[in-house]
């Protein structure tokens, strides 16, 4: 689109289009909160083109009959944008990001108890000259701070409306709806190039904040306040990181056991409707299809919903009430030694359940260095995928004996994989610090915004959000992999009188025996390396696949049983050990690689993820079978 | 200088310590020239008084600052750019 045709685009937008109306704020000021509030669950979250920022667009229709649409732009301080999302934020607000419409009229939400930090921001964006409505929002948390704001003079003072919003409270958002009907019908007003914004130096900018504070507030600022002494003992040195630690404990405890119930409930009826296709259908290339490829594959990864679920609703709860960025300051310290920001710390926590949640919270790091090496040590966290495979393992080689009295040896040998885990999820992100180069610090910035209660509508939307971008993608990419997986183990079929199994002349059983060459170094026979193949899809699939592979026709809890004396009489303990260490480093696992390809938009970064992951798999499988046998004999 | 209370880098002012910001610096080049102008984007203008509220552990890194009725935190190298008047 050429620059000349714009006057006439913008003409046609006047008549025919509904009107679009940007949120705009700072980080904190419940912005988000706002646009749940005045959209309900009539909105669309998707990424801007080319970038993996998130866009969130709804629509409401106000108490006038007017229809608009909002648009919940990522949170700025200044519009000299520093990270990508101001950047986003910036030129969408500027009309200059192609691909998306120039906003209408904007509102600017403020944080009622923080004015002079917000007010700078609200300075900057008046000059680009758009019609503007401002939020004071949160003000029932200013009155109750004792916090007087004139709202008709600031509305002077600012040469807009101001109204005043409480977000998290049912009704707190009809002073907005009733000033964007008292502007209808709308103009379509250019902004003003970006340079405007520059034109006022900022000190100057924080001058006239301050002379306005003084005209329409009491605020007198630095008072000491609740937050702070909550703060006292949450950023303690000694009792922060006590806290820090139980949280985390207990948010561990919940993933695993509060998703088991409603996990197995999945699991079993994924496999009733399999088994109930399975009697009602002749067998056949369909039913192998349908039972083995759709609901087999689909159903290993549906199964993780209700651990992603309870994850992130505690990450929900704890990103609302304030504490993530806490968790982020007692940590900064220590990550920062492996070149990591405390941000890392929540893609991490999530990864332990499944890196697919957690390479997308990774989306949170403002810093793309700092983000893209979390990113790649992201996978090095145990999920909970790897569990089956080291449950299996664990069950069939770790004699179940006491170690010191009171430990058992299986447990301690499941906790130190995932102490291997981390451990080398730290010496990457080390190794990577030196070579991305970024030798320099980088900058933190990160503010610690008051408590708040969290609020259970936002949570419920942010579940509800989660759960359908996770369904999308099993839907989606990951169901397209299963297929293709199951078709190169179902193709080509056994012959007349095969003395294998159907797998062992497949597609796939042809790759994992060729494989075998390699992997015979480190202890694997054709049987695992077979099983490998169809794990590339999902760590878990493998389980499935040795059963196959043995000739097993359980499935579950059952085949795992009978599994265990199988693989315990037939290999030995170092391929096994080899195995374990195989699986605290491989790739297996195709929906995370799509996921990086996702969030790094190239091609380069799950190729190089795979690549150095498989590197590290084998050479610790290879040292691990080579140290096991010089102990134990072949 | 003939202060009484000469100016220090907000780094090294005390916990619990308050004071005015006087100047911030511009960093070197490594973190970006505008490293300044997005600390005084976040409230770190000359004439705002400011508190050290927490250090983290270990190391007294990273700083809990407050400034106006926000709080940041901070490495030590970006509080160093800060000059700061101690009350």
């Amino acid at each position: 689109m050429g620059a000349s045709d714009k006057p006439v685009a913008a003409a046609a937008q006047m008549t025919a289009h509904t009107p679009l109306v940007a949120l705009l704020g700072n980080p904190n000021c419940g912005k988000t909160a706002l646009f749940n509030r005045l959209t309900g669950a009539r909105q669309k979250v998707a990424n801007y083109a080319g970038v993996t920022i998130e866009r969130k667009e709804g629509s409401f229709t106000s108490p006038g009959g007017h229809p608009f649409r909002l648009l919940d732009l990522p949170g700025a301080y200044s519009l000299s944008a520093h990270t990508p999302d101001e950047a986003i934020t910036r030129d969408v607000v500027a009309g200059l990001r192609q691909g998306e419409t120039p906003p209408d009229v904007v509102v600017c939400v403020v944080d009622a108890t923080n004015l002079r930090l917000n007010l700078r921001l609200v300075l900057e964006i008046k000059r680009l000259g758009l019609p503007m409505v401002l939020a004071l929002n949160m003000v029932d948390v200013a009155k109750k701070r004792g916090i007087v704001i004139d709202a008709e003079r600031l509305s002077q003072e600012l040469g807009m409306t101001v109204v005043e919003t409480v977000a998290v409270q049912g009704g707190g958002e009809k002073t907005l709806l009733r000033a964007l009907d008292d502007m209808w019908p709308m103009q379509h007003v250019q902004a003003n190039p970006l340079s405007a914004i520059d034109a006022v130096p900022v000190e100057d900018t924080q001058r006239e904040v301050r002379r306005i504070l003084a005209a329409v507030s009491n605020d007198s600022h630095d008072k000491g306040n609740l937050s702070e002494k909550i703060d006292d003992v949450v950023l303690h040195p000694v009792l922060g990181p006590i806290i820090l630690a139980v949280l985390m404990f207990l948010v561990f405890q919940a993933v695993f056991a509060w998703a088991q119930p409603p996990m197995d409930a999945i699991k079993n009826g994924v496999d009733g409707l399999g088994e109930m296709l399975k009697a009602n259908m002749a067998d056949g290339l369909l039913r192998s299809l349908l039972v083995e490829g759709i609901m087999g594959g689909a159903g290993s990864v549906l199964v993780f919903l209700p651990q992603i679920l309870i994850l992130f609703f505690f990450i929900l709860i704890l990103e609302d009430c304030g504490y993530l960025p806490r968790a982020a300051f007692l940590l900064d310290r220590l990550m920062g030694g492996v070149g990591l920001s405390g941000r890392a710390f929540i893609p991490l926590l999530s990864s332990f359940a499944c890196a697919v949640p957690g390479i997308m919270a990774a989306r949170t790091i403002q810093n793309p260095r700092d983000r893209l090496v979390t990113i790649m040590i992201a996978p090095l966290m145990t999920c909970s995928a790897r569990l089956p495979i080291y449950a299996l393992i664990i069950a069939a080689f770790i004699p179940e004996r006491e170690v010191a009295g009171f430990m058992s040896l299986q447990g301690l040998v499941l906790f130190a994989l995932y102490v291997a885990g981390i451990v080398s999820a730290m010496a990457v992100a080390y190794f990577f610090k030196r070579t991305l180069g970024a030798n320099t610090q980088q900058p933190l910035m990160l503010e610690l915004p008051s408590y708040h209660w969290p609020h259970l509508r936002n949570l419920a939307l942010g579940l509800w959000e989660r759960c359908k971008i996770f369904m999308s993608r099993v839907g989606t990419i990951i169901l397209t992999l299963m297929v293709l997986l199951w078709a190169l183990s179902s193709f080509p079929g056994a012959p007349e009188g095969a003395t294998h199994p159907a797998i062992y002349y497949s597609v796939a059983g042809m790759l994992g025996r060729a494989l075998e060459v390699i992997f015979a170094p480190i202890g694997f026979n054709w049987q695992i390396s077979i099983a490998l193949v169809p794990g590339l899809a999902a760590r878990e699939v493998a389980v499935g696949a040795l059963g196959t592979v043995y000739a097993l026709s359980q499935t579950g809890e059952e085949l795992a049983s009978s599994l265990t004396p199988i693989i315990a009489h037939s290999w030995a303990l170092p391929t096994a050990l080899s195995l374990l260490a195989w699986y605290v480093f491989a790739p297996q696992c195709m929906s995370t690689l799509s996921v990086v390809r996702r969030e790094t938009n190239s091609l380069r970064y799950p190729l190089l993820m795979a690549g150095y992951m498989f590197a590290l798999a084998y050479v610790a499988s290879f040292l691990t079978y080579r140290i096991a046998l010089y102990f134990v004999g072949a | 200088m003939t202060h009484a209370a000469p100016l220090i880098k907000l780094d090294t002012l005390a916990t619990g310590s308050r004071g005015t910001v006087v100047h911030v610096a511009p960093g070197d080049a490594a973190h970006g020239a505008d490293l300044a102008r997005r600390l005084m984007e976040l409230g770190f203008v000359p004439g705002e008084k400011i508190r050290v509220l927490k250090r983290g552990m270990p190391g007294g890194e990273p700083l809990a600052i407050k400034v106006g009725n926000s709080t940041f935190a901070l490495r030590r190298f970006e509080a160093a750019l800060i000059s700061i008047q101690p009350e």
